[in-house]
């Protein structure tokens, strides 16, 4: 099938998924109320709280929800066909991620826009705040392994991308220095800063970096080295303050995200490519059952925790209006759900031929290891299409990707910095808490730890990550789900994804632990066996808090209180 | 006429392309501390002081007012084009308020930059947005 009518396709479902059902999440769910003020009007002071243009506040809620996870996830999951993918994308966006996503922004608007993490403990209870710490701390350092990985592979697999991306760490801290110290433009600058590094892969593919020599002197493979590499860079990175690298790396990603956006389809459209991958792939005996693994394989994409915490907090304190949490919330996830799809049609549309495909999806460890391999081949096959010579093409999308995965390690190591410091403070461990260096240095051990864990298959470590993100957006489904329930209204909207993601990630989880106890991964067991108990606590968490507000709902009659938060 | 007020300063904790760990890490979160980005706090306190100035004294006037991070050039650089458009510039102005607009702070009332790279005094912003709406202003006896 051409590749571009499952986009339309696509398309299509997305734009009746926020037409109509959005719509009856907007007026019957969530009952949004658009002259009731939001702490953007209410608490305006135009530094955190300000209203809102919905356009603006999309602009910047989705540049930061997408990433490099939206597209390692769908490029694996194809290898059970491209059908079952599209179709957990395509229903997951519209049944689970816009429900989650618009929950927690709505459900943050009407409590003084608090983050999801202190909503947990108000809804459901104070214990639940601990449990969202621990998920995020196993999700940070699962995000900071597998990004780890996912780079030494690509910097492998595509030689001429280590040039450009190393050049653009000197060329983003100079963009810093220019704009923040003359406090000039900043278009012209990104606009260079995106030029030279694009025509800096000219430069990589005459010059491959290739570490093998020097990793094999040391003892060491070349993947192992890049990984070492990239956490001390990271340790680095996440001491120096953000204005040096992060934040002027950002203005060349922030034009790099719609490049590659736009080059992906307007590649799909111009090539008019078919799809070569099987719609329902016969896989290898032993391989893991797309039931229930493709739902934790495809998390960001289809539904992402990590976005509830990115709608509540800061997006819900700059709503104009409550009816703009449609758009920007339901809507943000759909962008997200399209960079999915631009990930399975590169990896099934853009790999040329059915017999290479067969190759790369041989079974699952080849699959997963080489995922971001085929998606950066098929976005370079679509670049072609748009004139761009095919090995600058393919490392020009291999330097994207890194981009996107060099700044969530960066900020990822950052922030788990913060979640074992508060760790630290939560058990009374002192020296954790105050102590920077020491977190910053565990913030950096414990996943180069599990990324360099001896014969890890990168498929293992992809689908605990993908468990706990489907944790997170589970604690957030219970508590937009129990806040629905109190106000008299029906949950099913929250209910069914929520039970079917707990059921999914438990299921995955437990047929996990006899798998990496068999193969004696006894690391893997450990780490699962917590994420199980993480599961199974939330689930009791859950349920005791809708047998609360159901007590509570009989006991005052049936005025639920649909007033006020 | 409406007109549009846009503030362009940068929002802690914004990164882009990040895997949604965009917008995590400033005071908003549970996971940051006040001093990562308190180098972008001191300038969106600073705009705050312009903004809640601007809104007090135009709280009468049709007058949208927008605060925009500088990295949103999806958004910024057809507003800024747009407004400019709809005032008649040529396309030489039109390049020239757009290189300006889109700089780490700025402020662009109807597409027409009055500041940029630096935050004015209140005084100095809010005089000089009234004096640019009183120009953009039709003169009723001419109409």
């Amino acid at each position: 099938m051409p590749a571009v009518v499952v986009a339309i396709l696509v398309f299509v479902a997305f734009f009746l998924g926020y037409r109509f059902y959005s719509k009856y999440l907007a007026e019957k769910v969530y009952a949004l109320d658009k002259s009731k003020p939001t702490p953007a009007h209410e608490f305006e002071d135009g530094v955190d709280y300000v209203p809102t243009n919905k356009h603006v506040l999309f602009g910047h809620h989705f540049t930061s929800v997408a990433g490099a996870a939206p597209i390692v996830g769908p490029a694996i999951a194809v290898f059970w066909g491209w059908v079952p993918a599209l179709l957990w994308v395509v229903l997951g966006t519209i049944f689970a991620a816009g429900v989650h996503d618009f929950g927690a922004l709505v459900i943050s608007v009407r409590n003084r826009a608090q983050n999801i993490g202190t909503l947990a403990s108000s809804v459901i209870n104070a214990r639940a705040r601990t449990l969202f710490l621990l998920i995020i701390f196993f999700l940070l350092t699962l995000v900071n392994a597998v990004f780890a990985v996912v780079i030494a592979n690509l910097f492998i697999a595509f030689p001429g991308s280590v040039i450009p991306i190393f050049l653009e760490i000197p060329l983003a801290i100079f963009i810093g220095q220019y704009i923040y110290r003359r406090r000039t433009s900043a278009l012209i600058p990104s606009l260079i800063g995106v030029a030279l590094l694009y025509l800096s892969i000219l430069l990589g593919q005459a010059f491959p970096i290739d570490l093998s020599p020097i990793a094999s002197a040391i003892g060491l493979d070349a993947r192992m080295l890049w990984i070492i590499l990239l956490f001390a860079y990271t340790f680095v990175a996440s001491r120096i303050p953000v204005w040096v690298l992060l934040q002027p790396r950002d203005y060349i990603n922030s034009h790099q995200l719609f490049i590659a956006l736009g080059v992906i389809f307007l590649g799909v459209l111009i090539g008019f490519d078919r799809i070569v991958a099987p719609a329902i792939a016969s896989v290898p005996e032993g391989s893991p059952h797309w039931f229930p693994f493709l739902f934790i394989t495809i998390a960001c994409g289809a539904i992402s925790g990590f976005h509830s915490l990115v709608s509540s907090g800061t997006t819900s304190k700059q709503l104009d209006n409550e009816e703009d949490a449609r758009y920007v919330g339901y809507f943000g996830s759909v962008g997200e759900g399209s960079l999915a799809l631009g990930s399975i049609l590169a990896a099934t549309a853009g790999l040329g031929a059915y017999t290479v495909w067969q190759e790369r999806y041989a079974d699952f460890n080849t699959a997963s290891s080489g995922a971001v391999g085929n998606f950066v081949e098929g976005v370079g096959h679509f670049a072609n299409n748009l004139g761009v010579p095919l090995g600058i093409a393919t490392i020009f999308a291999a330097v994207v990707v890194v981009s996107f995965a060099a700044t969530t390690m960066d900020t990822g190591v950052r922030l788990q910095r913060y979640i074992i410091q508060e760790i630290g403070e939560i058990v009374r461990f002192r020296l954790l808490a105050r102590n920077l260096t020491l977190a910053a240095a565990l913030a950096v051990v414990i996943p180069l730890g599990l990324a360099l864990y001896p014969d890890l298959a990168f498929g293992r470590l992809w689908r605990l990550f993908g468990t706990t993100n489907q944790l997170t957006a589970g604690l957030a489904l219970a508590v937009v789900a129990v806040w629905v329930f109190t106000r008299n209204r029906n949950p099913l909207a929250q209910i069914v994804p929520l039970v079917f993601l707990l059921a999914m990630t438990t299921w995955a989880l437990f047929i996990q632990l006899g798998d990496f106890f068999r193969a004696g991964d006894y690391l893997l067991v450990a780490i699962d066996g917590v994420i199980f108990v993480l599961t199974l606590w939330l689930i009791i968490e859950a349920i005791g808090a809708f047998q609360r507000a159901r007590s509570e709902r009989a006991a005052s009659g049936t005025d639920g209180g649909t007033t006020g938060a | 006429m409406m007109h549009r007020i846009i503030l362009v300063r940068e929002w802690d904790a914004q990164l882009a392309a990040s895997g949604c760990c965009g917008r995590l890490g400033g005071e908003n979160t549970e996971l940051g501390d006040t001093e990562t980005f308190a180098a972008n706090r001191s300038e969106m306190e600073a705009m705050g002081e312009v903004y809640r100035a601007l809104r007090a004294e135009l709280f009468d006037e049709d007058v949208e007012i927008t605060v925009v991070d500088p990295r949103n050039m999806v958004w910024l650089v057809p507003a800024l084009l747009k407004d400019a458009r709809r005032r008649g510039l040529n396309l030489r102005e039109i390049w020239s308020q757009l290189r300006r607009g889109i700089s780490y702070t700025s402020i662009v009332v109807d597409g027409k930059v009055l500041f940029n790279g630096r935050i004015p005094p209140v005084e100095d912003a809010v005089a000089a947005v009234k004096k640019e709406l009183e120009i953009s202003e039709p003169d009723p006896a001419v109409v």
